[in-house]
């Protein structure tokens, strides 16, 4: 321990170390050896007890195999207002915009407190449903321009699928 | 859960076996709720962040390109949508829930109870306290050692997914924190 440490640091500086969370600073302290491995193992343990998956929350997960559906094509996410705009200075309550994609097909949803709007182009008609999880969702229909309103506010995760002619699309899984 | 035995669940469970389905979220269902425990989110949040994560995990399970990385992509959608949270929401919903902290002492049941040696409650304190030292690392810290202790221990690659970490980083920062941890837990005299 009489390395350079020693006339770099004095106490304070130690123990200022041991609070700072700047991780890419210089300077590892005192380097004794020590099982991380143990460490490490305990607080694996620890969660186990203190911190665990809730069980009806990783039910929702097994029963989530249902939402596994070879026959729909998925719509990606590509854009997001969340992620993709730029905010708007002293707006703060602007609805979220939301773009999706599948082959030809786009679907673009604007999710607001009283429930969501959009609209599918090509514009077409559609069978739509919004999904909140594992279940059967929300009905809606998409007018002969593609335009569908619902009215039901969203929470949680969600999903829409379409039907449109023989075509059924439906859109990554988001949350609200 | 090691690649192999993700690759090989991934594929079964795309072919229809809804065992391997299960059997994948019993592996992974403890990475995935580390990720958005790592990011502090509310309960509320964390729970829907978790359920999203699992249902375009399975949206897409016949289409993901390397299967044996499933741990990966969780971890990755995961905390893509923690960010989303944070930026959502703009401030951080801290989890200094007391029941988090509590949890340990709150088991009073009467069976419990019965089941309780001293030695037992001895444990319990000694977790506690673990715990409570974890929880008031710095943030950098407390993220990576709440990816690093889900159950199994995962990848190197998980975490780098989980927290947007380079791979070659992981290991040294690991050594720091868990070192940083022990220091404090000896400053209390709790070791």
């Amino acid at each position: 321990m009489s390395d350079m440490n020693g006339d770099r640091y004095d106490d304070g500086l130690y123990d200022h170390d041991l609070y700072e969370d700047d991780l890419s600073g210089e300077g590892d302290f005192g380097d004794e050896e020590f099982d991380a491995g143990m460490l490490e193992e305990e607080l694996r343990q620890a969660a186990a007890v203190l911190d665990p998956v809730p069980p009806e929350l990783q039910q929702i997960a097994v029963d989530a195999y249902a939402l596994h559906d070879l026959d729909a094509r998925v719509a990606e996410l590509t854009f997001d207002s969340l992620v993709d705009a730029l905010p708007v200075r002293g707006v703060t309550d602007t609805p979220r915009m939301l773009t999706f994609r599948a082959g030809e097909v786009t679907v673009d949803v604007e999710v607001t407190a009283q429930g969501l709007m959009g609209q599918v182009l090509p514009p077409q008609p559609a069978r739509i449903e919004i999904l909140g999880g594992p279940r059967p969702g929300f009905p809606l229909t998409a007018d002969d321009l593609g335009r569908f309103t619902g009215d039901v506010p969203l929470s949680g995760p969600f999903a829409l699928r379409l039907r449109t002619g023989g075509d059924v699309v439906v859109t990554e899984w988001l949350r609200a | 859960m090691d690649r192999t035995d993700a690759g090989a669940l991934v594929r079964a469970a795309a072919d229809g076996d809804a065992a391997a389905w299960k059997a994948l979220v019993e592996g992974l269902s403890p990475l995935v709720w580390s990720v958005v425990r790592a990011h502090r989110l509310s309960d509320a949040d964390a729970h829907e962040v978790y359920q999203t994560a699992w249902f375009r995990f399975a949206q897409h399970l016949g289409r993901i390109r390397e299967p044996g990385k499933a741990g990966a992509w969780l971890a990755s959608t995961a905390r893509h949508e923690c960010l989303k949270v944070i930026r959502n929401s703009q401030r951080l919903t801290l989890t200094d829930d007391p029941r988090l902290l509590d949890r340990v002492s709150e088991d009073g049941t009467p069976e419990q109870s019965l089941l309780d040696s001293e030695e037992a409650a001895a444990q319990s304190e000694r977790v506690r306290r673990l715990w409570q030292e974890f929880e008031e690392l710095g943030e950098r810290c407390r993220q990576l050692l709440r990816v690093l202790m889900a159950t199994p221990p995962p990848s190197y690659q998980d975490v780098s997914a989980a927290l947007g970490i380079a791979v070659g980083s992981i290991g040294p920062l690991r050594q720091r924190c868990l070192r940083r941890l022990r220091a404090r837990l000896q400053a209390r005299g709790a070791i």
